[in-house]
């Protein structure tokens, strides 16, 4: 009998946290009539929005692949004294609230800040805020993929002969390619809802600066509510999208890479 | 046990939410222009700054404001027309100018010179008043296609205009007198011509929702006294008429 009552309460405890969780992004999609929302994609402010939030995007992954792995398969597989200390620098943006990120790139980067540059209210101002705030999230899934590779796999390639670059290619990047395409789809997910940082250091402006979730402040603000809604729905149809694409690389079954590697490896490394 | 008694809590939490239970204080949404001065008049209320259009917005959208103070009639009388406040009445005005940082890296004189190539220039967003004080006073000067070429970024309120320029990113932006005014040591002031001023004035309304409509009034009243009106005066308001 006590137990099915607090059955029932638990039961009772999901369905409010769930509805409280799904409420929010179900009423986005009723608020118009699909059509209706169809319509305020094909306004310049959204298609602006939409195609700077792309490509900044894409350069400011780009970058934080091309830096954020060697980086992290340094910091995996090295043991150095300021090792700690180099990762919870790595990781320090993830914490720090998006103000204060803005701040920081505005007092390093602005025109009268420590570098002097001319880089806010440019692309490359968004580029920066995004890479900013978003890369911890690759480098931390990215060492800790790299960590879970087999050391002994690493000297036993490098034992028959093949060098470092070879090993990390056909051996290291390989085997963490799962964990290391997770951290990027979360560093996407994190950068492409970047607000804070970018309105303070990069600023709003339509078809150069201005994302989606900066033109969707903007357009709440100048009362088309209507445009914002399309736009949000069109963030959370993403969000889904790249929420599966990450539970389905997570869920991959590491061992079958690990025995491709030993079914196919000899032939190619050999 | 516990179980119960925390779910017991939450479903209590769940449904004295769903009616918005009303606020022990008062609360006024207010222009960002008006951070500084409104707390100096009254003290006691939750103070939420932002760009009028903002809470105007928020207003409109259920939010929980006894009183809303907005940088133009416009904003609260289109509220008022869909009965969410009072009929607006005037309780400040203002005007606007071009602010540049002490420095002055274009080297300003005067409005015109902000059309100059490669000048920075920086407004507030469309539907942010100042916004649409700004556009109306470029077009009054005929200056609104060239230095709108200039904009570098449209702020969503006046404070983010000010914070960019006293940071020196930007070469010049439209502000208030009023906010100039508030940090007139961090930055340098150019002056619309008279000609040109679009008429700023400030309406106040108290709002339907709010469920705290006798303090409401008396906060306006305040605001509207004397030593109200002193109080925005000494801050670079003109007093209403």
């Amino acid at each position: 009998m006590k137990r099915s009552v607090t059955a029932v309460l638990v039961g009772a405890a999901a369905f409010v946290a769930l509805a409280f969780l799904v409420l929010p992004v179900v009423a986005i999609f009723l608020h118009t009539t699909p059509s209706h929302l169809i319509d305020q994609l094909s306004s310049s402010v959204v298609t602006d929005a939409l195609v700077v939030t792309l490509e900044t995007s894409l350069i400011a992954q780009a970058l934080i692949v091309l830096l954020g792995t060697p980086t992290a398969y340094l910091l995996a597989t090295r043991r150095f004294r300021a090792r700690s200390l180099a990762i919870t620098l790595v990781e320090l943006p993830l914490v720090l609230p998006p103000a204060v990120a803005g701040i920081g790139l505005l007092t390093a980067f602005g025109r009268s800040g420590l570098l002097g540059t001319s880089i806010p209210f440019t692309k490359a101002a968004v580029v920066l805020a995004v890479a900013f705030v978003s890369s911890p999230l690759y480098v931390r899934q990215a060492i800790a993929a790299f960590e879970a590779v087999d050391p002994d796999l690493v000297s036993a390639s490098r034992t028959l002969g093949a060098g470092t670059a070879r090993t990390f290619f056909r051996i290291v990047l390989p085997l963490a390619r799962t964990g290391l395409a997770a951290g990027l789809a979360l560093s996407l997910a994190r950068g492409i809802g970047e607000f804070g940082a970018t309105i303070m250091f990069a600023g709003s402006l339509q078809g150069v600066t201005q994302t989606i979730p900066l033109a969707i402040y903007a357009e709440f603000g100048a009362g088309h509510f209507d445009a914002a809604v399309a736009m949000s729905a069109v963030l959370v149809l993403f969000s889904i999208v790249l929420l599966l694409t990450l539970r389905f690389l997570l869920s991959w079954p590491r061992s079958s890479s690990t025995r491709s590697w030993f079914r196919f490896g000899p032939s190619t490394s050999g | 046990m516990k179980l119960a008694v925390a779910a017991a809590a939450l479903a209590l939490l769940v449904v004295s939410s769903a009616s918005p239970a009303p606020q022990a204080r008062l609360t006024v949404f207010a222009a960002a222009s008006l951070t500084d001065v409104l707390p100096k008049i009254d003290r006691s209320p939750r103070y939420s700054f932002a760009g009028s259009n903002q809470l105007a917005a928020q207003i409109q959208q259920g939010a929980p404001a006894d009183v809303f103070a907005a940088a133009n009639m416009t904003l609260p009388r289109q509220l008022a027309s869909k009965h969410l406040c009072s009929k607006p009445v005037v309780f400040a005005r203002n005007k606007l100018v071009v602010i540049v940082p002490p420095t002055n890296p274009a080297r300003l004189r005067r409005v015109a010179d902000l059309a100059r190539n490669g000048v920075k220039v920086l407004v507030a967003q469309p539907g942010v008043p100042v916004g649409t004080y700004t556009a109306q006073v470029l077009r009054a000067l005929h200056l609104y296609e060239r230095v709108m070429a200039n904009v570098v970024s449209k702020e969503t309120d006046v404070r983010g205009v000010v914070a960019k320029i006293v940071l020196g990113e930007a070469d010049a932006g439209f502000v208030y007198a009023t906010d100039a005014k508030a940090v007139r040591d961090d930055l340098k002031v150019i002056a619309i011509p008279a000609s040109a001023e679009p008429g700023i004035n400030y309406g106040i309304c108290v709002v339907a929702a709010g469920g705290h409509a006798g303090d409401a009034r008396v906060f306006v009243k305040k605001v509207l006294s004397r030593a109200g009106q002193r109080k925005l005066r000494s801050y670079g308001f003109v007093p209403r008429r």
